[in-house]
């Protein structure tokens, strides 16, 4: 399999608080990553950077060929709109915008809308008969699999998911956890971060953080 | 999309976008108004000013008003024809008169010989006790100004017995002058009959004419009236005229003054709303960007939003500031101002960017980083 995702000593500090302190790890294409650590361990400012939401102090961060760190604003919108998709634990749909337009949003930053496809992307996800749903009559685990359908809609090369099933109880969580086993047997390229030993039992491998390091980096069968 | 997309901005920011619109609309109906009173106040105030009597006197170079000594007197049917000759609608009255000094019993009196129709259009502002249109008609009815009326003991229908040198001529008092000038010490009576009792036919001591448009229109008709009649003399009243330019100025001053500031307000206004709108929309712009939406195409979405906003707010205020303007012009004319078509695309293009103004806040959204907000900072 190609690297996707290559990572050397990534460095990402706020102020006099460094988040991330030299991190090196690559994923290959259609590889699950579960990215695990205590809270302030640098998970999120590493999907951030690698989604081009936040740039790094230093090193690189090289996404299907494309150096995050080099990419100017424009480049940047380019990267996140044609390589990225974004699931959040919160799920951050808008909130005056159909389940369907949710999703179409993502088209429309991408290139053209194609309501047919939005609403196949939906009912791929169970929600075609929420369609026309406002994101406050949906649970939160519908809002989550509306969340997941807009971050497919536009065929991206990275699934970043940050905690997806954070907000979710247990029944929502297993809806939303069997949709990653699916895109992960289709082969999407995932990097996911969980508190869920359980679910990163499910990833290719774990990454483990701490104080901005990378800890471990394991396969669940040498977690025995 | 971007049109669902703005249709959805608009409908999930109702509450805000009201207070923006009703500002905007109130704005536009009030710069409408004011705008269409600015295009039309030179005609209002014209007719205005046409109340206070005559702008231009045609006199005999180098004379005297109220002197009757033949050597300064004017042909009556020379002066007449040419202004009849010039054909010009400015012309709102035309009034011959002829000055002498009569007696009334042993009390001389100035006697003003002149049109009496003319001189009801030339000074429609004068209070008349009495039967204004009787004296019109009836060759022999005068008018007596207030202080003559009260020295000789007069009223209406009062006889009327004047005296100029050998000739004598009677009349019957039709009405009682209140003009608030030395027209009070006057008596009116018809051209022909003063020209009889003067003995001097066809003769005229001075014309009076009221002429409506601009300072300038005013004097440039004078001007032309010079050439047409190189023997006399008619100048502008500057006074009048004068005063007439200078209230304009200071009107429109006002007027432009009133407009600019009212839109400064406005987008004061809206720029507050916007301001709380921006600070509701920075999650939702943090995720745009992460779904990889440009600034260009984010911003330009709220400035459509605004821009829209605007329009309408434009578009209602403009028609309401016609009734405006209809409710002021009948309130400080008597007349309904006249509406300008071009005031109307003017209004809403002045609110588009009155809005566009206010919205500041809106494009400082684009600095938004979505980390940031995803951080909840």
């Amino acid at each position: 399999m190609a690297t996707l995702v290559q990572v050397d000593d990534l460095r990402k500090e706020f102020g006099n608080v460094r988040a991330l302190a030299g991190v090196s790890f690559s994923v290959e294409a259609g590889e699950w990553i579960a990215i695990m650590g205590p809270s302030g361990s640098g998970k999120t400012t590493l999907i951030n950077i690698l989604g081009g939401l936040d740039m790094p102090t230093s090193g690189q961060a090289v996404v299907d060929g494309m150096d995050v760190a080099r990419l100017d604003e424009a480049g940047l919108t380019r990267f996140r709109a044609q390589k990225i998709g974004f699931i959040f634990q919160q799920f951050h749909l808008v909130p005056y915008l159909t389940a369907l337009e949710n999703v179409m949003l993502a088209q429309y930053f991408h290139s053209t809308t194609d309501e047919k496809e939005a609403r196949q992307a939906l009912e791929r996800v169970g929600l075609g008969d929420r369609v026309e749903h406002l994101p406050g009559a949906l649970s939160g685990g519908e809002q989550q699999r509306v969340a997941v359908a807009r971050a497919l809609i536009n065929h991206p090369k990275l699934i970043l998911a940050d905690e997806p099933t954070g907000n979710l109880d247990e029944a929502n969580e297993e809806t939303v956890i069997q949709l990653f086993q699916e895109l992960h047997r289709e082969e999407h390229t995932i990097l996911m971060v969980t508190h869920d030993p359980a679910i990163g039992n499910l990833a290719d491998r774990r990454i483990e953080f701490a104080h901005g390091k990378l800890k471990h980096i394991l396969r669940p069968t040498e977690l025995a | 999309m971007f049109w669902r997309l703005l249709w959805k901005l608009l409908r999930g920011s109702g509450g805000r976008l009201a207070v923006a619109i009703l500002s905007l609309v109130s704005c536009a109906m009030v710069v409408s108004a004011l705008l269409n009173l600015e295009f039309d106040i030179e005609h209002k105030l014209t007719q205005e000013f046409r109340m206070l009597g005559a702008n231009i006197l045609v006199s005999p170079r180098n004379a005297q008003i109220n002197s009757s000594s033949p050597a300064e007197l004017m042909s009556e049917s020379e002066v007449s024809a040419t202004v009849s000759a010039l054909k010009d609608p400015a012309v709102v009255a035309a009034a011959p008169f002829l000055y002498i000094v009569a007696n009334a019993g042993k009390t001389p009196v100035v006697v003003a010989g002149t049109k009496l129709e003319e001189l009801s259009k030339l000074e429609p502002a004068w209070k008349i006790e009495g039967d204004w249109r009787s004296s019109q008609e009836a060759p022999t009815s005068c008018l007596v100004g207030r202080n003559v009326a009260r020295q000789l003991q007069l009223i209406v229908g009062s006889p009327l017995g004047l005296t100029y040198l050998n000739n004598n001529a009677q009349f019957t008092v039709a009405g009682i002058v209140d003009a608030g000038g030395t027209e009070d010490n006057q008596v009116f009576v018809g051209l022909a009959e003063a020209q009889s009792l003067a003995t001097l036919p066809g003769k005229i001591s001075v014309a009076q004419l009221s002429v409506s448009g601009t300072s300038n229109s005013i004097s440039q008709f004078a001007a032309r009236l010079s050439t047409a009649l190189p023997a006399y003399e008619p100048r502008p009243i500057r006074q009048i005229t004068e005063a007439e330019g200078d209230l304009l100025s200071r009107i429109r001053l006002l007027i432009v003054s009133m407009v600019i500031l009212i839109l400064v307000l406005t987008a004061l206004c809206v720029l507050g709303t916007m301001a709380a709108l921006a600070m509701e929309r920075r999650q939702d712009v943090g995720l745009m960007k992460a779904l990889g939406g440009s600034i260009g195409r984010i911003v330009t979405l709220f400035m459509t939003e605004v821009g829209v906003l605007g329009a309408a707010g434009g578009f209602v205020g403009a028609a309401l500031g016609v009734e405006l303007s209809r409710w002021m012009g009948q309130r400080v004319f008597g007349t309904a101002i006249s509406s300008r078509w071009e005031i109307f695309p003017l209004t809403i293009v002045l609110m588009v960017a009155v809005a566009l103004a206010g919205a500041l806040p809106l494009r400082l959204l684009g600095k938004v980083k979505p980390a940031v907000i995803f951080r909840g900072e």
